[in-house]
C-alpha cells in the first residue's frame, strides 16, 4: 500500500490569517502520513484542528492516531486541545523519545488544563495515551519510524517513516548551517556551484527518500540575519536534498511574514540552484490541503 | 435640506449595491478554463457537486487523449471551494506542475490531466 502524505499546516512560528498566505496557508505545522488505515501525524500546530475535523468524517474511522511531536515550542503544540475535542471517539497516542522522557506528557497535560483551554464538558475528547521510542526506532503496523536529532534551540527531532520501500522524512525546525564552520560565508550569494555541508545524521537519514520535508524558512540573506534562531536557508535545504539524492523536496516551516509570491520566488531560487548543480527532482513549497501519494 | 436628502439616499443605496455585488459573487460559480488539449479553449462552470475528468464518453469533463484514464480525476465541491482528486489514474494529475494525490484548489491554479490543461478560477 502506498503512503499518502498530506499537509495540514505549513507555516512557522505563528499562524497567519492574512490574505498574503491564502494560497500556501497560514496554519502552523502539521503533516499527516497515512498508510493503510493507520494515521501518523507530525506535530500539533494549528493545522491539526482541520485534520481532526477531517478524521471525524472519515469512514471507516482510524482506530488510533500516532502523534509525533518534533519539540514542544508553541507553534508545534497549540492545536492539540482543539484536535482532541474534534475526535472524541479516537485514541491519540503520543510518543516520547525514551522511557525516561516524560516532558511531552507533563507539558501536554498542563496545556489541557482549565488555565489554558476551556474544554466543552459535554463534547468529550479523545483518549490520550503515551508511549515512547526504543533506541530511536519504532515499528507500528508495519511502518518503521525513526527519530533523528536536529539542531534547534532547546532541542528538536525529525522523523523518518518507512513502509514497503517508501520513505518520508520530516525535518521541521532545523538549522542546517550549524556545524558548518563557515556557514555565514557558505550562504553568500556567490556560492552557487559548491554544495554546502549539511549535518551528517540527517543526510544519512534522508538518503534516497521519496519525500524530504525540511525547514526552508529563509533565503540566504534572511538566514544571515537570523543565525542561531534554529531555521535554515532554503538553498541549504536544496543542497541537503541533492546530496541525499531524494526524489522530491518540500520546503516547510514558511516564514510568517512571507507572502505567497515570496514562497514562489524561494522555490524558483532553489530550482535554479538544483539545475546549476546538475540535479533534477521536484522542489516545491509545502501547501495546506495538498496530498501526495508515494 | 437637499444635502440631507442626498446623504440619506446614498446611505440607502450604497449598502444595497454592496449586498447585490456580494450576492452576485456568491452565486457566480467557480470555473475551469481549458487552455490546452482537445476541446480548448472552453470555459466550464463548476455548478455541480462533482465532475469526472477523463477519457470516458460519460465523463463530465471529457479529455480525448490516450494518456487519460477513463475516469482519471475528480473535481469535487469542498467547503473552501473545490478539491482536485486523482482517481487512481495511470499517469497522475499535475497541480502547477507537481504530481499530487489531492489538493484544495486556489484561484489561478493550473491543473493538468493528460493533454488537457486547465486554469481554476474562483467565482
Amino acid at each position: 500500500m502506498p503512503m499518502i502524505v498530506k499537509f495540514w499546516g505549513v507555516r512557522g512560528s505563528i499562524p497567519v490569517t492574512a490574505q498574503r498566505a491564502r494560497v500556501f496557508g497560514g496554519n502552523t505545522p502539521c503533516v499527516e502520513v497515512r498508510c493503510n488505515d493507520d494515521v501518523f501525524v507530525c506535530d500539533a500546530g494549528t493545522g491539526i484542528r482541520e485534520l481532526g475535523r477531517d478524521l471525524a468524517r472519515r469512514a471507516p474511522a482510524p482506530k488510533a492516531v500516532h502523534l509525533f511531536l518534533s519539540h514542544l515550542h508553541l507553534d508545534h503544540i497549540q492545536g492539540l486541545p482543539f484536535f482532541l475535542a474534534a475526535v472524541p471517539k479516537l485514541t491519540v497516542r503520543i510518543y516520547g523519545l525514551s522511557e525516561e522522557d516524560t516532558s511531552r506528557q507533563r507539558l501536554l497535560c498542563g496545556e489541557l488544563g482549565a488555565e489554558f483551554f476551556a474544554q466543552n464538558p459535554a463534547a468529550g475528547r479523545a483518549r490520550l495515551e503515551f508511549d515512547h521510542f526504543e533506541d530511536d526506532a519504532l515499528n507500528i503496523a508495519g511502518v518503521r519510524v525513526r527519530a533523528i536529532a536536529l539542531q534547534h534551540p532547546g532541542g528538536c527531532h525529525g522523523f523518518v517513516f518507512e513502509h514497503d520501500g517508501s520513505k518520508v522524512v520530516y525535518a521541521s525546525d532545523v538549522d542546517l548551517g550549524v556545524g558548518a564552520e563557515d556557514a555565514r560565508e557558505r550562504t553568500a550569494s556567490s556560492d552557487l556551484l559548491t554544495l554546502r555541508p549539511v549535518p551528517r545524521p540527517l543526510l544519512h537519514a534522508a538518503r534516497g527518500a521519496d519525500l524530504l520535508i525540511v525547514d526552508g524558512q529563509y533565503d540566504d540573506a534572511q538566514y544571515r540575519d537570523h543565525m542561531g534562531s534554529g531555521h535554515s536557508s532554503c538553498l541549504t535545504a536544496t543542497d541537503l536534498a541533492i546530496q541525499a539524492d531524494v526524489k522530491q523536496l518540500a520546503l516547510f516551516h514558511h516564514d510568517p511574514d512571507d507572502r505567497d509570491a515570496d514562497l514562489e520566488a524561494k522555490v524558483k531560487l532553489c530550482q535554479l540552484r538544483a539545475a546549476k548543480l546538475g540535479a533534477d527532482f521536484p522542489i516545491f513549497a509545502a501547501r495546506e490541503g495538498v496530498a501526495l501519494k508515494l | 435640506m437637499a444635502e440631507t436628502s442626498s446623504h440619506r439616499r446614498s446611505e440607502a443605496t450604497v449598502p444595497t449595491l454592496i449586498v447585490a455585488a456580494r450576492r452576485e459573487r456568491d452565486v457566480r460559480p467557480h470555473r475551469l478554463q481549458q487552455i490546452e488539449g482537445t476541446g480548448a479553449p472552453r470555459l466550464i462552470p463548476l455548478d455541480r457537486e462533482e465532475f469526472v475528468m477523463g477519457r470516458d464518453e460519460a465523463a463530465s469533463i471529457r479529455i480525448n487523449s490516450a494518456r487519460a484514464s477513463r475516469r482519471h480525476a475528480l473535481i469535487r465541491r469542498h467547503e473552501e471551494g473545490f478539491e482536485l482528486l486523482d482517481n487512481e489514474s495511470r499517469n497522475g494529475v499535475l497541480l502547477n506542475g507537481l504530481k499530487v494525490f489531492s489538493a484544495v484548489l486556489r484561484d489561478g491554479d493550473v491543473v493538468q490531466v493528460a493533454d488537457g490543461v486547465f486554469v481554476y478560477h474562483e467565482g
